[in-house]
């Protein structure tokens, strides 16, 4: 066994141990039945607590493709909620181990920053995506129990397209853990900087390119139109660069032992 | 394996906290580290781990820098932490396996080491519930595991209790006789038990490196202590026409008596003294005790 996958299993083991392993599911798959139900409901809650007189709903309303419902789970509550809890979830990622001096007392022992860092990055995307994709077919389950039925080509790229943005997320709170020391800054930085990336996706075609946000739009737009965007490849481009440069910072970060500077 | 410090300064920012530090460690030997609180102990340790790189200068084990040679380290920190929802034997196996351990190796030589250091029977107890005590017993276990040639152990024993700190040095007394030790200490009555070499350190700077007996025979004067009931003139007066005594001091009922060479002459005067009927008291070589010394040291330069 190589070190990179003792890491990965310690890092597997410790979600489970901590319970990570149930309840972070349990939030996508909460958040992935919210919309699709919200939405099926939403005319008769309106009604029923409008009381009735004055309002009129509009039967069209109620008539929305299971694409577009899909679409909004991933928009209005994976790119929300589901972010910032992805990111509180991972904001110890690397502090923590830093905190309790198990980061420099690892690093004593033969091994590279390289594989504690691709221990740590691959095992927790690769949980996180779990999670998510979780949640999203509970999603799509009840979006073709209320809705229309989406096709399962144009669900698969979606997802995949999301997965993208996710590793982004991980990444680049992975590499906010690293360096700075406290788990709140870390949380505020991630979360602005985030969900600020996320909000301005759709200002400029120019922005969206480099914005590995844009990712989760391409796949709204999947689920929605069913075509893919021919500017998805720079986005996909720029998604892998980007990520690959948060975990280059860490790497040399942790390299120039910059994290025990008392 | 022979580990050479050569020259290494280590700055934070405006304080230097090890100022051109150079010293060998030959292969089997055991060195304390001794210097005060703040003298830079710490951070030379953590230099010798490899955890802080050093402004200047570099550490070389076995002829090959540090950072190549980590699987012939062992390291115990000053607190050592683990992961609190590890049990013992896992973390054994995690810091083994990340040794480059064979699980079957491991298999074979945990309950070993774990007994070795008495911690048997707590195999399958989580980290959370050690005691300080049994925690450093765990270190010492991760840092012997892979059966390093060098280990470096910051502080073994100075937070613990009496009980733990007996505990502890048993240990490292029995584990001296397979590798080469460096430990750091504030504690001097440790380090001169397990120790035979010290390495004293003050603001970062080498300023003593000595071994034992050397730096308590260097600061003896040859001189004698002898303590009398009733004072007896007569006898002092015999002792200081002796031909190797050098003077005399008198106070009370207490003598100091400087001779000329402590080996030859010491037992001539206890002689002199049986043969005048001498009440005696106490009858010593007047010797800096090893805290005597060190404060000296220490305080003074």
């Amino acid at each position: 066994m190589n070190n990179f996958t003792v890491l990965a299993k310690k890092e597997f083991v410790q979600m489970v141990r901590e319970f990570k392993v149930i309840w972070l599911p349990l939030v996508f798959i909460f958040l992935g039945l919210t919309q699709p139900v919200v939405s099926y409901y939403l005319p008769s809650i309106l009604k029923a607590l409008g009381g009735g007189q004055g309002i009129t709903i509009d039967p069209s309303m109620a008539a929305q493709k299971g694409g577009e419902v899909l679409a909004s789970t991933l928009g209005s509550q994976f790119d929300q909620l589901g972010v910032m809890i992805i990111i509180v979830s991972m904001m110890g990622v690397v502090q923590s181990d830093k905190a309790n001096g198990m980061l420099a007392f690892i690093l004593t022992r033969p091994v590279t920053v390289g594989s504690y860092i691709s221990g740590k990055v691959i095992s927790n995307y690769l949980f996180v995506a779990c999670s998510v994709v979780l949640g999203y077919l509970v999603s799509y389950l009840y979006v073709i129990l209320l809705f229309t039925r989406v096709d399962f080509v144009d669900l698969l790229v979606a997802l995949l397209f999301y997965l993208m943005w996710i590793l982004f997320i991980v990444s680049f709170t992975t590499m906010i853990s690293t360096i700075f020391n406290s788990q709140g800054i870390i949380a505020l930085i991630s979360i602005v900087f985030l969900l600020g990336c996320r909000i301005v996706v759709g200002l400029s075609p120019v922005l969206d390119n480099v914005n590995p946000a844009s990712m989760s739009k391409h796949a709204m737009e999947v689920l929605i139109l069913g075509t893919v965007n021919t500017d998805v490849i720079w986005s996909v481009i720029s998604t892998i660069v980007l990520s690959a440069l948060t975990i280059l910072v860490t790497n040399i970060w942790i390299s120039k032992k910059k994290f025990n500077n008392e | 394996m022979k580990l050479e410090i050569k020259n290494v300064t280590k700055k934070f920012k405006e304080k230097t906290a090890v100022n051109n530090f150079s010293m060998e460690l030959q292969s089997g030997e055991c060195v304390g580290l001794i210097g005060p609180n703040g003298a830079g102990k710490s951070t030379l340790i953590k230099v010798i781990a490899d955890i802080i790189d050093p402004s200047m200068g570099e550490v070389l084990l076995g002829g090959k820098k540090i950072s190549k040679m980590k699987r012939e380290i062992g390291y115990l920190p000053q607190y050592p932490n683990f992961f609190q929802w590890m049990t013992a034997k896992e973390t054994l196996t995690f810091m083994g396996q990340l040794s480059g351990i064979k699980k079957e190796e491991l298999t074979r030589s945990i309950p070993e080491i774990m007994s070795k250091v008495g911690l048997s029977g707590e195999e399958n107890s989580k980290v959370r519930t050690f005691s300080g005590g049994m925690k450093q017993r765990l270190g010492i276990a991760q840092a012997l595991l892979h059966k390093p040639s060098l280990i470096v152990m910051d502080e073994p024993v100075s937070a613990l209790d009496p009980i733990g700190r007996r505990e502890v040095l048993n240990i490292i007394e029995e584990i001296k006789k397979e590798t080469t030790i460096l430990l750091s200490t504030h504690i001097l009555s440790d380090a001169e038990e397990i120790c035979e070499r010290f390495v004293i350190i003050k603001n970062g700077e080498k300023i003593e490196d000595t071994t034992m007996t050397e730096l308590l025979n260097r600061n003896s004067e040859n001189k004698i202590n002898v303590d009398l009931t009733v004072k007896n003139q007569e006898w002092i007066e015999i002792v200081k026409s002796l031909n190797f005594v050098k003077g005399v001091e008198v106070i009370g009922n207490k003598l100091k008596i400087e001779v000329e060479n402590i080996e030859l002459n010491k037992n001539l005067l206890l002689a002199s003294a049986l043969e005048h009927n001498v009440d005696l008291v106490r009858f010593e070589i007047d010797n800096d005790t090893l805290e005597e010394i060190f404060l000296k040291l220490v305080v003074e330069k």
